[in-house]
């Protein structure tokens, strides 16, 4: 059977193309077939019989625990699955790579572990390292032996990273590292650090710096609100010394290998998101049929089967952009990668489509695991049901990884300059109340955050809406998806609209879709 | 480790059934299962079958695997996994007739005829219909000596050893080869397939070829429905309290 293929370069969208043309079908779910989906099903096996069981084991940070939970996966390829097969990865694409993620992140705490190790800390290093340096450190990687970090934020420098202060000073045959590192998730457990630092304070770059390295300490572990089982804390480096060969691509040219990999970890956390999303509405379904109140299952209620539904369709819409977005990622790939300037095109070309899969799967990921802890009413105020956990998990997605204000002052400049620099078309698709509703407000780009931020929620609820309305073609219970979707994208993307232009918007007419159906498939497994 | 001269052969059935913790619901016409949207696995017990099988090769690499599933193409899906988990080859008996147990043992007997195997490791019932006699009937078509409900197996010279747990304690039988062992739950857990073994399956033959046999099954579904609702049960304070309730209902 044959693996999904990237789409060919003819028929792959442009970044931003999604504004101005809806094309004729997209990459969807449902196309991961065959091994795809056997791979998929490994990663969801797993996660139920490896990780969901210990996850408040987890949260105590029991000694070595989470550490031989990731050599289990590594040994199952789990660590290096879209790195390259000459360094022990097993050379899938992105978007598969990103489907298998999802499923691996049902608990929170393992979700960003294995996705730091395996993404965000490897990319930088498989597109810019020499062929020494990705032998000498991405086998170790893929195989879970070693666990990676990626060392970017700072005390004083988090939304604006390139303001960083640490600095490198070339000594010699070696690099002196001093400045202070922080949210470094992994940085208990690594034993590779990409770090980011200035040489002479002035020109970002990146270095590849071992735990063992003379000068590097790990600081106590933060003492945070959720991902527990996670490690996050601070790295000081003081007179670290960092062998010259283990400069990543050049001086001064750190923001590339640092931005473009957050470009890829904004995608791969979208599916990171909705792996708790996905186990969360499950415990809440669960529980809905088991609770009983005035003499029923509460499941038999309106309002519980209207959180059910909620839930499967934003969870659908969700992967309806994300799988869109990562087969047109593979695509660029395909075409430009191997090459470095050709990997940081490829990494580039779906930058706005990534902020936006991340910024509305996180809002996804937040609201309706909100409504999976409404389904246990005073319960799931109590840490003796697993839905406060993954309550308390979910709420930093909206942070790291960008947060989700600087993601939208991203969205719709980049839109914007993409089009006054005519690498994408201004003329909107205009083939759906939010793609009308965007096109009309893209005549003039707000200039402040706020109108900035209303343009890249329409922007984003474009995107949406037309990735959900080509996965629908496909019918049955996806039609009833995507009514639920409209009815509940209409009018959130009517009032962008209205914050950036000051008018009166009258709605479509509602779909006419119930909750029922979908409820019904939720409880009965069918969905999501 | 002493060398064997003797090429092992496994030959491992396995059923496509419905996610076993699905929730089904029958047709409207009571036809038969309505399976949209529902995944569907390796049967449990076939899945454990493929797990020992890969165990004994483990501990002897001369052992073929060869798994083998009776159905529509869909099927390919189950015989790929259990390629992943380590069988050798997979064959495709690939029609879309109506099936029972008669006409599985019939067909799986026709191939151990073809293929000799040394040993046939299969599921002891299938998830979705329990009816738990394929295997009694393809041992007796073969004339092979059987094991069922099999809680460990060790291979010995050419003989196995089954221990089958009993309600009055374990017991060991010792088969001759060619035999048919039949998987219990406890037999073992089945292995995590590991991406690496998924694409090295890519490269391992599966042979789709049509029936061997015209046997026509012995049953038919005649109608399938949803087992009546249960009445909700109600908690009692005490036992005396129990032991009047029952006395009321006359279950005393």
């Amino acid at each position: 059977m044959e693996s999904a293929l990237a789409q060919p370069a003819a028929a792959r969208e442009t970044g931003c193309g999604f504004f101005s043309r809806t094309p004729e079908s997209i990459f969807t779910p449902e196309d991961f077939r065959g091994d795809d989906a056997l791979m998929i099903e490994a990663a969801n096996d797993f996660s139920r019989k490896e990780v969901l069981p210990v996850a408040e084991r987890l949260d105590h940070q029991e000694d070595d625990l989470m550490p031989s939970l990731i050599r289990k996966a590594g040994e199952l390829g789990f660590c290096g699955i879209d790195s390259p097969e000459a360094y022990g990865g097993l050379g899938l694409g992105k978007n598969l790579a990103a489907r298998i993620l999802e499923f691996l992140s049902l608990n929170a705490s393992f979700s960003v572990t294995v996705g730091v190790t395996s993404g965000i800390s490897q990319v930088g290093l498989s597109w810019f390292g020499t062929d020494e340096q990705k032998a000498k450190y991405l086998p170790r990687l893929t195989s879970g032996e070693w666990m990676g970090a990626y060392a970017l934020s700072e005390p004083n420098s988090g939304s604006d990273a390139l303001s960083a202060s640490t600095r490198a000073d070339k000594r010699g045959d070696k690099y002196i590292l001093n400045g202070t590192k922080m949210w470094i998730s992994n940085a208990k457990w690594a034993e590779f650090f990409l770090v980011m630092a200035k040489v002479d304070g002035e020109r970002f770059s990146a270095f590849i710096v071992e735990r063992d390295f003379p000068g590097v300490e790990i600081a106590r572990e933060e003492h945070k609100m959720g991902l527990k089982g996670s490690s996050t804390a601070r790295v000081l480096l003081e007179n670290c010394e960092v062998p010259v060969e283990n400069l990543l691509y050049e001086e001064g040219k750190g923001h590339q290998v640092a931005l473009n990999a957050l470009n890829l970890g904004r995608f791969k956390l979208s599916s990171m998101s909705i792996g708790p999303l996905r186990s969360s509405i499950e415990l809440a379904a669960r529980y809905s049929l088991e609770r009983k109140q005035f003499g029923e299952p509460i499941s038999n209620f309106g309002l519980i089967r209207k959180k059910l539904a909620l839930m499967a369709t934003m969870i659908w819409a969700s992967e309806s952009m994300i799988y869109r977005t990562g087969a047109m990622i593979d695509g660029a790939f395909a075409e430009w990668g191997g090459p470095v300037e050709g990997n940081k095109k490829a990494a580039e070309e779906y930058s706005v489509e990534c902020s936006m899969c991340k910024v509305f799967s996180t809002e996804a990921e937040s609201l309706g695991i909100d409504e999976a802890l409404q389904c246990y009413g005073g319960y799931g105020f109590t840490e003796e049901f697993p839905i406060a956990r993954n309550y308390r998990d979910a709420r930093v997605s909206r942070i790291y990884e960008g947060t989700n204000e600087i993601n939208r002052v991203f969205i719709g400049s980049r839109l914007a300059r993409k089009i006054s620099e005519g690498k994408a078309s201004g003329e909107s698709a205009n083939d759906s109340f939010v793609a009308e509703l965007a096109g009309r407000a893209l005549l003039s780009v707000p200039k402040d955050q706020v109108g900035l931020g209303a343009l890249s929620d329409l922007l984003m609820f474009q995107y949406a809406e037309q990735s959900a309305r080509l996965r629908a073609r496909q019918g049955g219970l996806h039609k009833a998806l995507y009514g639920r979707f409209v009815d509940w994208v209409n009018p959130r993307a009517a009032e962008a609209y209205q914050a950036i232009v000051s008018e009166a918007v009258s709605l479509p007419a509602p779909s006419g879709v119930g909750v029922d159906e979908i409820a019904e498939a939720v409880l009965a497994k069918r969905l999501p | 480790m002493r060398l064997r001269r003797a090429l092992m052969k496994i030959l491992v059935p396995i059923k496509r059934v419905v996610d076993p913790y699905a929730k089904v619901r029958s047709l409207p016409d009571g036809s038969g299962m309505d399976t949209t949207g529902l995944k569907f696995e390796i049967n449990p017990f076939d899945e454990i079958a493929v797990e020992e099988a890969v165990r004994l090769k483990e501990k002897d690499p001369s052992i073929e695997i060869v798994a083998v599933s009776i159905g529509g193409a869909e099927c390919e899906e189950q015989l790929r996994k259990g390629l992943a988990m380590g069988a050798d080859r997979a064959i495709l008996v690939e029609t879309n007739d109506p099936l029972d147990s008669t006409v599985v043992a019939a067909e799986l007997a026709a191939l151990a005829n073809e293929l000799k195997p040394d040993m046939i490791l299969m599921g002891k019932q299938a998830t979705d219909d329990d009816n738990n006699q394929a295997g009694q009937m393809l041992a007796a078509k073969l004339n092979w000596p059987q094991a069922t409900f099999a809680a460990k197996v060790e291979r010995g010279d050419g003989i196995v050893r089954v221990t089958r747990e009993t309600d009055t304690g374990d017991e060991t039988l010792e088969l001759p080869l060619p035999c048919l062992v039949t998987t219990d739950l406890r037999l073992n857990e089945p292995r995590y397939i590991a991406l690496p073994g998924i694409i090295k399956a890519r490269s391992k033959p599966l042979e789709k070829r049509p029936r061997m046999t015209s046997a026509a099954p012995k049953t038919r579904i005649v109608r399938m429905e949803a087992p009546a609702a249960r009445q909700a049960g109600r908690k009692v304070g005490s036992v005396d309290e129990l032991y009047v309730a029952l006395k009321d209902r006359g279950a005393l």
